[in-house]
Formats: C-alpha cells, sequence, structure tokens
C-alpha cells in the first residue's frame, strides 16, 4: 500500500513533517445527515490539498468509530485529525482521547460544529447546509494544517474543597468529600445549620423527623476532623482556577461568649420576625431557630437587632458584630446554595391581602406550633374548610401569568409540590378528621417511589380533587361579610366537565414552587452560568450533570433545580463523586489555551499587559541580552484564561494564544470565503 | 479438581461432543433455515424485477404481511433489498442486482 | 478466565452500572464491571434521541461505553452470568460463569463477515424483535466490545462462518467457563424491563399487529431501526395517525404496578416530537390522566409538544380492537366531556412502565420493597444503600427513572461505595 509507505516515510523523517490530514464527517446518528449530506462534504473534502483520507460514519463517538480514527492514525500516518460533529463541548475531549490513544498529540487535533451550527439551524436547507459544512470542514482543515502539539498545563491542586451552604445537600457533599481523605470547609451563610429540611416536621414518604435526620449528618460534620465549618459566612471573594481557587470568607462575629449566651438570651427583649416560621411569629434578636440546633450557641439576628444594650447581670452589654475575614485556597467549590419557596405577588390568590391566604411552607410551620389532638384555629376561629391550591410559582405561562418583578414567569415544575400538598392533606385528615379537604390541581404529579400511595390514601381519605387548566386558574377573594367563611375559591373544575364550582373556605394554602436562592454576587463571581429558569446551569444533564462550565466548581442540590430531599442527597454524593476524582490525585491539568510571547517580535511595549484582565497572567519583565537590557512580556500559563484581549492590543504581532493563533485564524478566514466553484468542482 | 492429568479433549472430540449435545436444536433450526430460505426466495423474486409494497408481496406469496416485513427488513439489514420509492403511503421494495 | 481481585464489582452495564463504574473507577478505584449481554450499552444504546436535550442516543451513550471499555481502572466482563454470591471476612465472593461466544474475542475484528455469510435469520431483540440478526453477529453496529458472537441454539453448525473469517476468531471449541470475583462491595445495577406488552388484554398488545410498546417506537426512529424509516409493523404502512395511550402499565392496581414509571410521559412527548419531524403529516394524539413532566426543562419541553401540534387528550382508553384494515380502533372516555368515543389510529403505542429486571435480587438475597423493586431502608438518609451492607444499588434497579436521575444516582453510589471501600479495608487491615 502506498499510503503506508507514506507513512514509514515520514517516521523516517520525523523532522520534515509532510502534514497528512484525516477528515471526518460524522451523521451523529442522523442529527447531522438529516440536513447535512455528509457523503458530499467528505467527497470535496477528501479532494483538498494535505488530506490522506475523507470518511464518514453513523457516530465517531462510537467505540467503533473511534477505531476508525486510531486505525488512520496508526497505518496511514494521519497527523492532523479534522472531525466535523457535534459542539465541541459535547465530545472534544472524546476525540482528543481517541487521537492520543493512537500515538498522537491531543492538540492536533480540531473539532469543527456542523450540528448546532449547521445541521440544526438549517433544517430545510439541505444544499446550503451542505455547502456550509463544506465551508466549516474546510476552515478547519486550514487550521488543522498550521497545529503544532502543545502539552496541556500540569499544577498541583489543593486537596482541599469549598462547599457552600449548610443544608441537606451541603452537608452530604461535605461529608462524602470528607471520607476520601479531602479538607472541607463548609460555608453557611445563616447562622445555624440545616437550611431548608429543618423547617419540615415529617417527610414523605417515610414520615421520618427531618431534624432527626438532619443531625445525624450534621453530628458526623462536626466530628469529622477533615471538616472545618464556618457559619454566618459568606463568600465575599474568589480568585483563581481549578485546583488552586483562592477565596475569602467573610463570617460574622456570632456576638455571644458561651458563658453570657443563654442569660443573654434570657434578658434580650427586642424581637423580629421568626424567619424559621416565614415570618408568622415573632422572635427575639438572640435567637436559636428550634431546640437542638446547630450550633447550640445562639446568634444574633445582626439585620434586626438595634443596637440597644441588654441588661445582664446588672451590666449592659451591647452587641457588636466586628466581621473576620478567613483566607482560603481549595481545588474546588461545591455550589450547595438552596431554594426558596415563591413567595406570591401581593393579591396573588388573594395572598398578602386575605389573613386566610398562605403558603404551604407556612402551613408546616403552623401545624408545628398546633398541640396535637387541639383543633385548627386560625384568625380565632375553627378551621372547616381548606383548599390547597396547586402549581402557584410554577408552571406559569407566558400571557397568562403576570410576570415577576425581573419579567420571568416560572414555567418549570416545581416537582415537589404534588406529593407535598397531599402528604400535608393526609396530616391534616389524620389531625383533624372533621376537615373538608379540597386539592384543586392541573395534574397530580406524584412520580417518585411510594409517592402514587400517598395520591391513592388522598382519595380514599375523602380528599375532594378539583382539576384546573393552567389558562383558567382558581380565583380566591374575601366572602361577603356575614358569610359563613371568610373566604371563597372558584374554579372552573374539568373532572365535573367544566362545572364553575364555588367552595367557602376558612384557610387557602398556597403549594408554592421552588426559586433559587439569591446567589447574584456569588454567580457573578464565580463567572458560573445560570439557566432559562434562574436556577444554576450544568455543562449537560447527562453527560456532565453537576458540573458547572467553570472547571473544578459543581452543583450539588436544589440550587440546580427543584428536587426533594431524596434527590438532593443523590446530587449531592455524585457532586462529591466528582470532586474526589478530580483532587484524589493531588494535580490538575488546565488545557494550553494559553497566551504565548514570541520573543523574536516582543518589545515590550506593555499594550499586553494593560488589556489583560486576569490577575497576574502577563507581566513585564527585564532581561539582560547581549549587554543590554530589554523588556519583555511574560505570561503565566496558570492565570491565562486565554481570552486573546492581549493578542488584538500587540502592535507587533508578538502574542497568539495557543491553537487560536493569528495565522490559523486568517487561514480559516481564506478558507471560509473560498469560492463557491471550489466545492462545486470538488464534486466532479 | 483432580490432580491427575488428563489430556485436554481434541478439537474433533469438541465438535463431536457439540454436535452430539446440540442434536435437537440443530435439527429445529434447520427446518426454519428451509423455511426462511424459500420464504426469503419467493420475496426476492417478487421483487427482483419491479418493486413492490409489503401487502402487495403478502398478496402474492400468501403470508401474513407483518412476516413478509419483517424477512424485508432482514433483507434490507444485510443490503440484499433496498427501498425504491413510494406507493401511497407504503414504501416500494426491490431486489439488489447481483454483480 | 483468570479470578479477580477488585474494590467494586457494578453488577449490569446499562448506562447506570457504566456511568457507577466509571465514577468509581476515576477516584482510583479497581472495578470489575459485569454484564450478562454480549455488549453493555443497556436499554439506552436502544434509543432514538433523547430528552430534554433531543441529543442522539448514540451520542452520549457510545463514549461512555468506550470509556468503560478503555479505562485503565475497568474490567469490563461481558456475556457473564453471576451464579452465587458469598461472604466473606473482606467483602464478596462471586462465582461467574463466562457464557461462550464461541468466538474469540481476542482474534475478532468485528469485521462481520461471518454475520454475512450466515444463513440462519433470527428476530433481534435490539430491535425488540421487529428487525432481524442472523445466528451469529456483532449484537449491534455500536456494541462493545466489537465482537461477534455466536447462538448455538439457533445454528445449523454449518461452518460456513469458521470458513469465512479471515482473523480464525471462530472457535466452535468454546465451552462455559466459571471463575471467581472477590470485591469488597457490590453496586446492583440491573435496570428495568417494559411492563409486558400484553399484561391488559382489553388494549390488544402482542395480539394486534399495529399495538406497539414504546421500544418498538425508539427502534423506527433511530437511523439504524429495521424499517429504516417509521412504518407500522402489520404491514409497512407510514402510519399518519398515532395515538399514544399513558399509564399503560403504571398506576394500575389490577397489574399490580401501582406506582408511576416516571419516564413513560416525558418519552411519550418525546416521541410524538419526533414523529412530527419524520412524518410531517402524521397526527399524534395523547391519551392521559396527568402530565408528569416534572425534571428539569421538562415543562418547556410539555409546552413545545402543545405548540407544535401535538394533541393532548384527557381520557381513559377502555379498549382498543382492531379493524378491518388492521387499523387499531381506539375506545376511550373523555374524562373532562364524559362521554365515550370509538376512534381509529393507525398505530397505537402502549405506553408501557418499568418492572424490575429479574436475577440479580434473588442471588444476592436483597429484600425487595412492595413495588417489587430492591428495598432502599432509609431513602432520606442513605438514597443508594440496601439493607446488606456492602451492597448498594443504582439506577431503575432501584425504582423508575429517568436516564439523568439514573446517571445521577449513579454518581451517588461511587460516593457511598466508595466511602464504604476506604472504611471497610481500614478495617480489615487492622483485622
Amino acid at each position: 500500500m502506498p499510503d503506508k509507505q507514506k507513512a514509514a516515510r515520514k517516521a523516517a523523517s520525523p523532522d520534515k513533517e509532510e502534514v497528512r490530514v484525516g477528515v471526518y464527517t460524522c451523521h451523529c446518528g442522523g442529527n447531522i445527515s438529516h440536513v447535512v449530506q455528509c457523503e458530499r462534504v467528505a467527497k470535496a473534502l477528501g479532494k483538498m490539498p494535505d488530506v490522506v483520507v475523507a470518511r464518514t460514519d453513523p457516530s465517531f463517538c462510537s467505540d467503533a468509530g473511534q477505531a476508525i480514527i486510531e486505525q488512520d492514525i496508526q497505518e496511514l500516518g494521519i497527523n492532523r485529525v479534522v472531525i466535523g460533529a457535534c459542539a465541541p463541548s459535547l465530545h472534544e475531549q472524546t476525540f482528543r482521547n481517541t487521537v492520543t490513544r493512537a500515538g498522537l498529540n491531543p492538540y492536533l487535533y480540531h473539532h469543527v460544529g456542523i450540528r448546532e451550527q449547521d445541521s440544526w439551524v438549517h433544517d430545510g436547507d439541505p444544499e446550503g447546509a451542505t455547502e456550509k459544512a463544506v465551508r466549516l470542514m474546510a476552515a478547519g482543515l486550514a487550521k488543522a494544517r498550521l497545529l503544532t502539539p502543545l502539552e496541556p498545563i500540569r499544577l498541583g491542586a489543593e486537596k482541599g474543597a469549598l462547599v457552600i451552604g449548610g443544608g441537606v445537600a451541603g452537608l452530604r457533599a461535605a461529608l462524602d468529600i470528607a471520607h476520601q481523605g479531602i479538607r472541607v470547609t463548609l460555608v453557611e451563610k445563616s447562622p445555624f445549620l440545616g437550611g431548608r429540611m429543618a423547617q419540615l416536621e415529617s417527610i414523605f414518604p417515610t414520615d421520618e423527623e427531618p431534624r432527626q435526620l438532619l443531625h445525624a449528618l450534621i453530628e458526623q460534620a462536626a466530628a469529622h476532623p477533615s471538616i472545618t465549618i464556618l457559619t454566618g459566612a459568606e463568600v465575599t471573594a474568589v480568585s483563581g482556577y481549578v485546583g488552586n481557587f483562592n477565596l475569602q470568607v467573610t463570617q460574622h462575629e456570632r456576638g455571644l461568649s458561651e458563658e453570657l449566651a443563654e442569660a443573654l438570651l434570657a434578658a434580650c427583649e427586642q424581637e423580629a420576625p421568626d424567619n424559621f416560621n416565614y415570618g408568622l411569629t415573632r422572635r427575639k434578636v438572640v435567637y436559636r431557630p428550634y431546640p437542638g440546633c446547630y450550633p447550640s450557641t445562639p446568634a444574633v439576628d445582626w439585620e434586626h437587632y438595634d443596637g440597644r444594650p441588654i441588661q445582664v447581670d446588672g451590666k449592659a452589654v451591647v452587641l457588636k458584630d466586628k466581621p473576620q475575614v478567613h483566607a482560603l485556597t481549595v481545588g474546588a467549590i461545591v455550589l450547595a446554595t438552596g431554594f426558596n419557596p415563591y413567595e406570591p405577588r401581593q393579591g396573588e390568590y388573594g395572598y398578602g391581602e386575605i389573613t386566610e391566604v398562605v403558603t404551604l411552607p407556612q402551613l408546616i410551620r403552623i401545624l408545628a406550633q398546633v398541640p396535637q389532638g387541639e383543633p385548627l384555629i386560625w384568625n380565632g376561629h375553627p378551621v372547616r374548610d381548606v383548599a390547597l391550591i396547586h402549581c402557584v410559582g410554577s408552571r406559569e405561562i407566558e400571557g397568562v401569568h403576570t410576570p415577576q418583578d425581573d419579567g420571568q414567569v416560572n414555567n418549570y415544575c416545581s416537582r415537589v409540590c404534588c406529593t407535598a400538598s397531599l402528604h400535608t392533606a393526609l396530616e391534616l385528615r389524620r389531625r383533624f378528621p372533621e376537615i373538608n379537604l379540597y386539592e384543586l390541581y392541573q395534574d397530580i404529579r406524584t412520580y417518585g417511589r411510594g409517592h402514587e400511595e400517598i395520591y391513592n390514601q388522598a382519595q380514599s381519605a375523602m380528599v375532594h380533587f378539583l382539576r384546573y387548566r393552567g389558562e383558567k386558574q382558581p380565583e380566591v377573594a374575601a366572602a361577603p361579610p356575614g358569610d359563613t367563611h371568610p373566604a371563597l375559591v372558584r374554579v372552573v373544575d374539568t373532572l365535573t366537565y367544566g362545572e364553575e364550582i364555588e367552595v367557602p373556605v376558612d384557610l387557602v394554602v398556597l403549594a408554592v414552587g421552588m426559586m433559587p436562592s439569591p446567589i447574584d454576587a456569588l454567580v457573578d463571581m464565580l463567572k458560573v452560568s445560570r439557566g432559562n429558569d434562574r436556577f444554576l446551569l450544568e455543562v449537560h444533564p447527562k453527560l456532565r450533570p453537576v458540573e458547572m462550565a467553570v472547571r473544578g466548581i459543581v452543583l450539588a442540590g436544589t440550587a440546580q433545580g427543584p428536587m426533594n430531599i431524596q434527590e438532593s442527597l443523590s446530587a449531592a454524593s455524585a457532586a462529591a463523586a466528582k470532586v474526589a476524582a478530580l483532587l484524589g490525585q493531588g494535580r490538575v491539568e488546565l488545557p494550553p489555551f494559553v497566551a504565548r510571547v514570541d520573543e523574536s517580535k516582543c518589545d515590550g511595549t506593555g499594550a499586553c499587559v494593560e488589556a489583560c484582565q486576569e490577575e497576574g497572567a502577563i507581566a513585564l519583565q527585564t532581561f539582560q541580552e547581549n549587554g543590554h537590557e530589554v523588556r519583555r512580556a511574560v505570561v503565566t500559563p496558570a492565570n491565562c484564561t486565554g481570552c486573546g484581549a492581549c493578542v488584538g492590543v500587540c502592535p507587533k504581532r508578538a502574542i497568539d494564544v495557543q491553537a487560536w493563533t493569528l495565522a490559523q485564524y486568517e487561514a480559516m478566514v481564506d478558507a471560509l470565503a473560498m469560492d463557491i466553484p471550489a466545492f462545486a468542482e470538488a464534486e466532479k | 479438581m483432580s490432580e491427575a492429568k488428563t489430556n485436554p479433549p481434541s478439537r474433533g472430540e469438541l465438535l463431536k461432543q457439540l454436535r452430539e449435545e446440540h442434536a435437537s436444536s440443530v435439527e429445529r433450526t434447520q427446518v426454519l433455515f428451509r423455511e426462511q430460505r424459500s420464504l426469503q426466495q419467493s420475496i426476492c423474486q417478487m421483487i427482483r424485477e419491479t418493486p413492490k409494497t409489503v401487502p402487495e408481496i403478502a398478496a402474492a406469496i400468501g403470508k401474513p404481511s407483518h412476516e413478509v416485513l419483517w424477512f424485508l427488513a432482514g433483507l434490507r439489514k444485510y443490503g440484499i433489498v433496498v427501498e425504491a420509492g413510494m406507493c401511497g403511503d407504503y414504501p416500494l421494495y426491490q431486489k439488489v442486482e447481483e454483480k | 478466565m483468570e479470578n479477580l481481585h477488585v474494590d467494586a464489582l457494578v453488577l449490569g452495564g446499562g448506562i447506570a452500572g457504566m456511568q457507577a463504574a466509571l465514577d468509581l473507577a476515576d477516584q482510583g478505584f479497581q472495578v470489575a464491571l459485569l454484564e450478562r449481554e454480549p455488549s453493555i450499552g443497556g436499554k439506552m444504546i436502544t434509543l432514538s434521541k433523547v430528552f430534554p436535550t433531543l441529543d442522539c442516543c448514540s451520542c452520549i451513550t457510545t463514549p461512555k461505553m468506550s470509556a468503560v471499555a478503555h479505562h485503565p481502572n475497568i474490567h469490563l466482563l461481558t456475556y457473564c452470568e453471576m451464579q452465587s454470591v458469598a461472604e466473606t471476612g473482606s467483602g464478596f465472593r462471586l462465582a461467574v460463569v463466562q457464557k461462550p461466544r464461541y468466538v474469540d474475542v481476542n482474534k475478532c475484528t468485528g469485521c462481520r463477515k461471518c454475520e454475512y455469510e450466515c444463513p440462519v435469520t433470527l428476530p433481534s431483540p435490539f430491535d425488540r424483535g421487529l428487525g432481524a440478526y442472523r445466528a451469529i453477529r456483532v449484537p449491534f453496529s455500536t456494541a462493545v466490545p466489537q465482537t461477534a458472537v455466536l447462538d448455538i441454539e439457533n445454528c445449523i453448525l454449518c461452518g460456513k462462518c469458521e470458513k469465512v473469517c479471515a482473523a480464525g476468531a471462530v472457535d466452535f471449541t468454546q465451552r462455559a467457563e466459571t471463575f471467581e470475583i472477590q470485591a469488597t462491595t457490590l453496586v446492583v445495577a440491573s435496570g428495568f424491563e417494559l411492563t409486558p406488552l400484553n399484561a391488559k388484554k382489553e388494549y390488544g398488545g402482542e395480539t394486534l399487529q399495529n399495538v406497539i410498546d414504546p421500544l418498538m417506537m425508539e427502534r423506527f426512529l433511530a437511523p439504524t431501526g429495521p424499517y429504516g424509516r417509521v412504518l407500522r409493523p402489520g404491514d409497512g404502512k407510514e402510519p399518519t395517525s398515532i395515538a399514544y395511550v399513558q399509564c399503560a402499565g403504571s398506576r394500575d392496581q389490577t397489574l399490580g404496578v401501582e406506582y408511576c414509571s416516571r419516564v413513560c410521559c416525558m418519552y411519550a412527548i418525546k416521541q410524538a416530537m419526533l414523529i412530527s419531524g419524520a412524518l410531517p403529516m402524521a397526527d399524534i394524539t395523547i391519551y392521559y390522566m396527568d402530565i408528569r413532566t416534572f425534571g428539569k426543562g421538562y415543562e418547556q419541553f410539555y409546552q413545545n409538544a402543545q405548540a407544535m401540534g401535538v394533541e393532548f387528550v384527557r381520557g381513559k382508553v377502555a379498549a382498543i380492537r382492531e379493524d378491518d384494515e388492521q387499523n387499531p380502533v381506539v375506545k376511550v372516555e373523555l374524562t373532562e366531556e364524559g362521554r365515550i368515543i370509538e376512534r381509529t389510529f393507525d398505530l397505537v403505542v402502549l405506553s408501557l412502565g418499568m418492572v424490575p429486571t429479574a436475577g440479580a435480587d434473588g442471588i444476592l438475597s436483597l429484600p425487595l420493597g412492595e413495588d417489587k423493586f430492591i428495598a432502599i431502608p432509609a431513602p432520606n438518609a442513605n438514597p443508594c444503600e440496601t439493607a446488606r451492607p456492602g451492597i448498594f444499588v443504582t439506577g431503575t434497579a432501584m425504582g423508575p427513572m429517568d436516564i439523568v436521575d439514573s446517571i445521577i444516582t449513579a454518581g451517588s453510589v461511587a460516593s457511598a461505595a466508595s466511602a464504604y471501600i476506604r472504611e471497610h479495608q481500614k478495617e480489615t487491615a487492622y483485622a
């Protein structure tokens, strides 16, 4: 075979390397080939200079597909690989591994996205899409000719992780990471651990006591020698990169010494709304949210404390917040920042206007304060009829629902509210057998293991189900004076073929959905992305479901989207597994796509240093050369993000981003703009 | 396992053993194979010249449509038959010309 | 076969098992992955495109299969059956049978010459029996390993495969071999089966040719499917009207499947969207009780399907019969209108639910829940722990779930199992 001989020749004289390109156009299981005529693309590319082989395959990312590429590298002496396939974010790394296995430097491969950038956006124009694919692939080929071998940047990684959020997901992640021999700092914004789970009274489907489960976790975490817990603390500055994130954590003063704490708690008179009970009750500004909380030392509600002295043992004690700043270096960050229950708008289903309207999380707190065996009294009246309205702040429809202040409508399902409201309905039934219960829903989504049983039980327990349509929401109104009940709920019920039903009630419960915690500052600092639903966005729901696009940052729990406790635990453990794999070796590899200075051209103008956005990425240094002092730019690869700002401003063209050089860009642009006849001709 | 060394059975012995062990399944499969061969031949015969739809072939050879479709799926997979346009809502199948 | 000693043994090479193996191996543990079929990939590799991203399924699955095959810490054992398990002081000892492929895996190149030569055609389970393969074959185009396997039970021993194999890989002298695996911990990823197509007799599954299961539709929609397009299996007609019957195997006390199978709403909607793409003129109707699109991005997916013209009808399907032209006729109670109608379609898909794959739990003597899936004693504390210490579970072996959730539980089980391994190996080192 002549090709094999060529390959042998090439091996014999490696210094004069002949460029031998293999071009692979993937059908992507039909995703590309349904629009782009891949065979024509391969044929056109096959006739271009330096292309030794041009092939197609139903999926090059499959083992068999990868084997074809490996074989070509080994048998045909292919030394540059161009693959036209899905977006690089999916399989660039897959193919880097492929070429590495075949003995080629992984950076002698270029990935062309002809799915997202071509077939998916030119559906219905196969001719145009095919031509575009040829151009994109030709540009990839032009770049590939100029590729040079590169090595990844290898750095030591700090064997420590920061977990942000001390709810159930954060605690689980912290423990699992610590179990793998990695140090963990757990930062919780509030003065107490436990998060939203602590505010629940019973967990479906097992009816377990949530604070008991939480405390099992908290005890382990607090006792673990590798875990440091910082409560009342927030991340206030971030720099660095995977393996070496430098963080500043600012921690509020606890405010109370151990000896004085109990006395202060007893003596404090100032009150503030109790967030633990969603503002339904008041508590002291020196407080414990609930008995058995962690840490057990009371905290000061700095937001509400008015600074007045508290009299203890005849002394006036003034509490002062002196925030303390901690500096940390960690290899990875886990975001377990959790959720907030959706806060209905003023007047939404009468919320905030009719005192009989509460949210489901509030009802759970209300029920927690009613002693077992005693009746449910609300606003001084015994409660006889309760309506629970599903999908409040979830499954909203653009054009039907009033947008929130930021213009958003929550078009997602919050996953937990159906089971949670049915579970609560069953509790109401058990504790107050006389109450009439009405569930107003669109679809009952009791999807989880043991959840459908809760729905079945609710049906057997004489809970009345009324089904409304998303575009025709129920209405809540105050009843006219003298009516038997304080409020009225009106609903067009599709289960009775569209009958309009009016239910007089004593209590309306809004099964509110989940909203991500407000973490704008953190999102900005970490430069991570959020989805349209405003929850944190994973790279890919199946390929990298707990990782964020910024390497070294992973997601745990409801910061990513609505989940129940079991799901949050699983997600947190999955995140921990990623951190353990990442930091277990004590080193990380970063891609070599960083700026590089051509010493022969650089004359130290310093323009690059001014343009650089990253701290410590590029600096001028003075060198001695032939007895002269010269100044040149020097890049610190670990700090460079490869943004290219320096490249644009250098008057000497002395700086380039590796694997994305100006020469490569120019070659790509030329190829993209090639004459159309070149395509037609190649087809002959 | 006993310590005493026994010679491993020869290839011939192993094959013989295999034949004996599977005598009944071989027999059953041979019957199946003959049926398949004749059916496949009659399907291919039908569509050698002009492409036909599944119900047309089924009516002509007196077999249920779903069975014919299954055979065509196999023949198509192994490159013996190809699709050759549509007749209403039904694809047409044709035998590939032998080289 | 040589005996193996590993930190973790993963039982099942579907998406959950593969991901669990990868997540454990990436942490530096030695992992054996045991799969009873000749290839890994499980149910997922048979799918067309996957919700909610509509990625080509093969593009998500095959790279993971490849990664498993090439990972230096993973011992991939396909076509193996677990025989027995014994607890030892330091973990578990399994007796495993390597079933004979009658093909030398080290010699076979996967060229499929033998398959083309083989005279016996059989229904391919990969295509749910609606496509065909030969008695010797590479199980499917993206199989890992890319190695032929001979089905001796359906072989006429003609020897053609042996003659045509240039690599000399066909070997009729192979016999089943038993070997031993010692593992500190076990991860059960034995997956699911669909509820039987004929479970509800009144729906006509298996009797009526044009009443199919959803995995059949997946194959029709996949580019490698048996017909290369969407046709109804009864007579090869391109369907112009298709009905989906939701909860056809779930939420049904008469079937003993009271639970929701979680994935059926989404796969029906996804298939409806894909069919709309493949057959733009087709009318698609989905009969449902509740639409349960609860996952991230799923509600939007549902809304998109409605906007595309997929018809969602709240109704209870009572029965399905066939007219003279093999068309299924659906009798349905329209629960929003209070009347019963009959409507004729070209094709009906029964949105079947999930039941556990039988087998692994018995050999491992794992207690089951009322739903027959492996019991998890403390789901809100240790969501992947079974009742037996050292045995963990992931994916659909622990109950119905979709791919996204399976992958999450795989990561989760990797954490739980690795913590157990470290703890246990520390203990036994001092013992």
